[in-house]
């Protein structure tokens, strides 16, 4: 450790130790569950990792000094790797409680401090143990055009290419764009199971990268505010990011609204590191947020299904044996008049148990609905396929009248109630999404007539596989519901118009 | 902990039922695999000349007037004679898939606040890579714009690697001034073009997947998805690694077994605009100009000539 800290602008190392008696270190440990905690040591001990993981090792000599120093230690410290790999493998066989190993990690292999490696490590093994610990909003990013070119018109326009994105230089340039008084460290993951690159950045204010860091804010020091998330999915013009994009609501404690100026430096640092000579890029929000992120992964990602949401996805769905292939000369079989016979089975099984009111109805008309649910919806919102949003909200921009109000919108409320399985608590986040529907009501000019407020919210685990699910239990006319109700517009916040979502022109365009 | 009790009790029905179980899934696979075939059989059957044949004399026989011919037709010939006419809508309409690559089909929103009564122009690309056509692509329009006959795209399945947005800006122009194909031009305004579209959207299809196969090609060629198993057999390895570096595919990697890292640019039409190759003693300007010196097709072979 350097003797001498001096204001510096450059990152903090993922080697930084952190003292392990720190309540936060105590915090990020304990969320994991211990077999999880446990993986995550063994990955520590790994030989790879020891440049920035190593644990505290006593090297066992015959001198008699050295000994004495940690001789009355509760956790003896280990003398090599393999030993304390093979003590760890032990206690993942064994059964025992989370705290303890927590205990041995702080008090004995790791008493000289926790890095910030592994630190980043722990936090990315929780966000995988809880996929839905994060909100993720899908950002898109934009060609900025100065105005003196004149080959394109509008101010955003499309890019032609996909913005490279090369981890290296996006770092080296994000850093760049923090704050000097503000240290950061990054860290990149691959994600296990989706496309995706996950960027963790993790932020603490301190002018100095040295011991000195922790030593003045031991109160505020990893606020779990100050840990973002940037994921970049592969060959997709989107980022999604962990953060909220909307300025503080007012009244807040000053501490939360630096957080907030924190978390908008950093989302605007995103798009700059992107950016490169007469290449200038920045962030549109896309109206798409969700726990999910298989679920942001499909609608906006680099595969086909961006644009081809709800019943348009069989379009975009890979058919098996290449079904769908002009060399096959058979002759394919309509796939709304002959669902598999596995298909049926489930509707059976589904529909008694949840609606009572359908038990009394003919075969037949369960059959009907479960066709129409196929011609709506095609082979997505599928309650297990686990590309859920958790909330929709909609507002209804419709002119007041007689027809309509008989029409649609009567038919809208009883859904709401069926699936607002939790009324909305949250007043502190309604802000947001309210903020977002507002958005276009400055540029609506009332010529036509009246046009009420109304909001509906839609909550559930998996909102468009419960709208499904209540087409095939009759609750829902299948043929009437309008087209957002299946998902197709990929958006989760969205104002209805004449019937269809406003502003989302022409799908993924 | 078992409990013996339910140890002695339960495994005769558990082995019936699973014996059940998997003779009704065997059962199945056969049904299916059955069906499939059958399916096949009935296709090929009339698609044949001699069956066309046979159906036309059929057909003839059924219009004609006269008792006595019409005796002769089997009671089932419509479903027969209907069946057999799909099936050559459908031959057709594969035989136009694969030559022309580029068809056009109707669909119906099933929103019933669709735009223009649900009705949606779908046209299919289909693209053929490495000998095998892959799932086609498909771009959706509809006409939003009551009084017009401006086209918009409604759905696509087009990923994000193809510029289909800036393709649209440009061919398909909704904006102010903008006018329909079947419309005269207005003065300085833009008019959609639907053919130019399609040609450049699957130009543009066309171009990734060439890319992308080439670039498997260049792997091939340097056996970098092999596994080293011919120890001293064949020449020595000298390229580590070859890859596209960004999502079109348009810029390749090439990595060489003692350092060296190069980067060329592809540009649409396959020919290779630059190149750079940086080793330990600064930029390798031999290999670089062997590089550019042609199509991405021919890499792998000048970087060859090099080196043997």
């Amino acid at each position: 450790m350097p003797p001498v800290s001096i204001p510096t602008t450059s990152a903090l190392s993922s080697a930084h130790r952190i003292p392990s008696s720190h309540p936060a270190v105590i915090k990020i440990l304990s969320r994991l569950s211990r077999p999880s905690l446990l993986s995550l040591v063994l990955d520590w001990l790994d030989e790879r990792n020891q440049e920035n993981t190593a644990p505290y090792l006593v090297e066992r000599r015959s001198e008699d000094g050295e000994e004495d120093e940690d001789a009355g230690d509760l956790y003896q410290p280990a003398s090599s790797l393999d030993a304390l790999r093979e003590t760890y493998a032990d206690l993942q066989s064994r059964k025992g409680s989370k705290r303890d190993v927590v205990d041995r990690l702080i008090e004995g292999d790791w008493r000289h401090g926790i890095s910030l490696y592994q630190l980043a490590m722990a936090d990315m093994q929780y966000l995988y143990d809880h996929p839905s610990s994060q909100k993720w909003s899908a950002l898109k990013i934009v060609r900025l055009t100065s105005e003196g070119q004149e080959e394109e018109e509008s101010p955003a326009a499309e890019p032609r290419t996909i913005p490279r994105f090369h981890p290296a230089t996006f770092l080296r340039n994000l850093q760049k764009e923090i704050l000097p008084d503000v240290k950061a460290h990054y860290n990149l993951d691959r994600h296990a199971t989706l496309p995706l690159l996950l960027l963790r950045i993790f932020l603490i204010e301190s002018p100095y990268n040295t011991s000195l860091v922790t030593a003045f804010n031991q109160q505020t020091l990893f606020d779990s505010s100050k840990t973002f998330y940037v994921a970049f999915p592969d060959d997709s013009p989107y980022v999604y990011v962990s953060l909220q994009t909307s300025p503080p609501p007012a009244g807040q404690p000053s501490s939360r609204s630096d957080n907030r100026s924190l978390r908008n430096i950093t989302l605007g640092a995103i798009p700059k590191a992107f950016s490169r000579p007469r290449e200038r890029y920045t962030l549109k929000p896309t109206s798409f947020s969700t726990k999910n992120l298989q679920a942001l992964v499909e609608r906006r990602g680099g595969g086909r299904t961006n644009a081809a949401g709800g019943g348009w996805g069989i379009y975009a769905e890979k058919k098996k044996g290449g079904a769908d292939n002009p060399l096959k000369i058979q002759l394919p079989t309509p796939q709304t008049s002959s669902p598999d016979p596995e298909d049926t089975k489930e509707t059976e099984d589904h529909i008694p148990r949840g609606m009572k009111r359908s038990m009394h109805e003919d075969e037949r008309s369960v059959k009907r609905r479960k066709l129409v649910a196929q011609g709506r919806f095609g082979k997505s919102a599928k309650g297990d396929d686990g590309k859920g949003i958790e909330r929709l909200d909609i507002r209804f921009d419709e002119v007041f009248s007689v027809s309509s109000a008989a029409g649609d919108v009567e038919n809208d409320y009883p859904l709401a109630d069926e699936l607002g399985t939790e009324p909305t608590k949250q007043k502190g986040k309604r802000s947001t999404i309210n903020l977002e529907l507002d958005k276009s009501k400055s540029d609506e000019i009332d010529e036509e007539g009246f046009r009420p407020d109304v909001r509906v919210t839609f909550h559930g685990q998996h909102v468009f596989a419960g709208i499904r699910e209540l087409i095939e239990a009759g609750v829902i006319d299948g043929e009437k519901m309008p087209g957002w109700m299946t998902g197709e517009e990929g958006v989760s916040v969205g104002i209805v118009r004449d019937g269809r979502i406003q502003g989302n022109k022409g799908s993924g365009l | 902990m078992i409990n013996p009790e339910e140890q002695s009790a339960k495994p005769p029905e558990d082995m019936i039922g699973a014996r059940l179980d998997d003779e009704i899934t065997s059962l199945q696979s056969q049904i299916s695999s059955l069906k499939a075939k059958r399916n096949l059989q009935t296709a090929t059957i009339l698609s044949s000349h001699a069956t066309q044949a046979t159906l036309d004399r059929l057909r003839k026989a059924q219009t004609q007037p006269t008792p006595s011919a019409q005796a002769d037709v089997p009671p089932d010939t419509n479903p027969l004679l209907a069946a057999s006419t799909s099936q050559l809508l459908h031959n057709q309409e594969n035989l136009y898939r694969a030559c022309g690559t580029i068809t056009t089909f109707r669909v119906r929103d099933p929103d019933p606040n669709a735009v223009d009564n649900g009705n949606v122009l779908g046209i299919r690309v289909d693209v053929s890579t490495t000998g095998k056509f892959i799932n086609p692509y498909y771009l959706l329009l509809n006409k939003p714009f009551p009084d017009s006959e401006l086209l918009r795209v409604h759905r696509h399945t087009l990923p994000p690697y193809i510029p289909l947005s800036s393709l649209v800006e440009k061919h398909l122009p909704t904006g102010k001034g903008s006018s329909a194909m079947s419309a005269k031009k207005a003065v300085g305004g833009k008019r959609q073009d639907l053919r130019r579209l399609v040609r450049a959207l699957r130009g543009e299809i066309v171009a990734y997947h060439n890319r992308i196969t080439a670039i498997k090609n260049l792997r091939k060629e340097f056996k970098l998805d092999e596994k080293a198993s011919r120890k001293g057999k064949g020449r020595e390895k000298f390229i580590a690694d070859i890859s596209a570096a960004d999502a079109e595919a348009k810029q390749i990697r090439i990595e060489w077994v003692d350092g060296k890292i190069g980067r060329c640019v592809v540009d649409d039409d396959g020919g290779v605009v630059k190149c750079v190759v940086i080793g330990d003693e600064g930029r390798d300007r031999e290999i670089e100009r062997a590089v550019l010196r042609g199509r991405i097709e021919g890499i792998g072979e000048r970087l060859m000539e090099g080196v043997y």
